[in-house]
């Protein structure tokens, strides 16, 4: 079954249980290594950052992105652990702790980060804020116009008589 | 992909979704300032749901959402939602021990 490629499991590549995506490195053959030039250019590793660079870094993405281009961010459950390891702790009975993964990418590059129960607050308070000061371009509700459109309609429409009055 | 109208029905049905199956589910935001849209996806692989929109008020109860997905899969999916979505506080009062009245 032909699976296709996406920026989370590019082919040729795999994703280590930290989520870092690995290349294989490049062997005698001229077209493996030829191949695996051309997958490192169209799907760039993901680098994991701490908290605070990684909201530095995300600052610096919609920034970036304002004349063109797009920002994605991606809110995941994940304990960042490997199946194995998942198996281990379960079988020694202790409970797997689970983080909440923020990936963004701007297509260009990928940054990554985890959250805990216990640093999530603050992370959301600073996130809402860039969030706040960068997304700008989205309309705001123009009331008042529109009732001043509908009420000149309304003036020339109806110069002589006075308004029927709705039940 | 159809889009959902409403953004209660949106943020419910993605609560629902993450609940039923917080592994594999994943938030998804999508900025482009060039446009000035905003399209939000939540999926859990298997069903997608998505709202998208170009107005700074749904912006704001974005912000919400963001705040509930992240009590979600940073504490779990049984977490108590109220106190993230303000409807009813969670914080009772400390009881004041009294003496009776002041005589």
């Amino acid at each position: 079954m032909h699976r296709p490629p996406n920026k989370f499991s590019p082919p040729g590549g795999f994703r280590r249980a930290d989520h870092q995506i690995l290349y294989p490195l490049c062997d005698s053959r001229e077209k493996k290594s030829l191949q695996c030039l051309t997958i490192c250019k169209e799907y760039p590793s993901e680098v994991l950052l701490q908290l605070d660079p990684f909201l530095n870094e995300l600052t610096s993405m919609f920034e970036k992105s304002k004349e063109k281009g797009s920002v994605w961010v991606t809110l995941k459950r994940s304990s960042l652990k490997s199946k194995l390891q998942k198996r281990k702790l379960s079988s020694a009975g202790e409970s797997i702790e689970y983080r909440c993964l923020i990936r963004a990418t701007d297509a260009k590059k990928t940054i990554s980060t985890s959250v805990g129960a216990k640093d999530h607050l603050r992370f959301q308070a600073s996130y809402a804020t860039i969030l706040k000061a960068h997304m700008t371009a989205l309309k705001k509700r123009e009331r008042k116009d529109r009732k001043k459109s509908t009420e000149a309609e309304k003036k020339e429409g109806t110069s002589t008589t006075t308004k029927p009055k709705k039940p | 992909m159809v889009y959902i109208v409403s953004w209660d029905e949106f943020v419910d049905r993605s609560v629902q979704l993450f609940r039923a199956d917080p592994e594999s589910t994943r938030y998804v935001v999508k900025y482009r300032h060039c446009d000035g849209k905003l399209v939000l996806k939540v999926t859990d692989n298997k069903e997608c749901l998505k709202f998208k929109t170009d107005q700074a008020q749904e912006a704001k109860k974005m912000e919400k959402l963001n705040n509930i997905f992240f009590t979600l899969m940073a504490r779990g999916p049984d977490v108590d939602l109220s106190e993230v979505t303000g409807k009813e506080p969670m914080e009772t009062q400390p009881t004041k021990k009294g003496r009776g009245r002041k005589q």
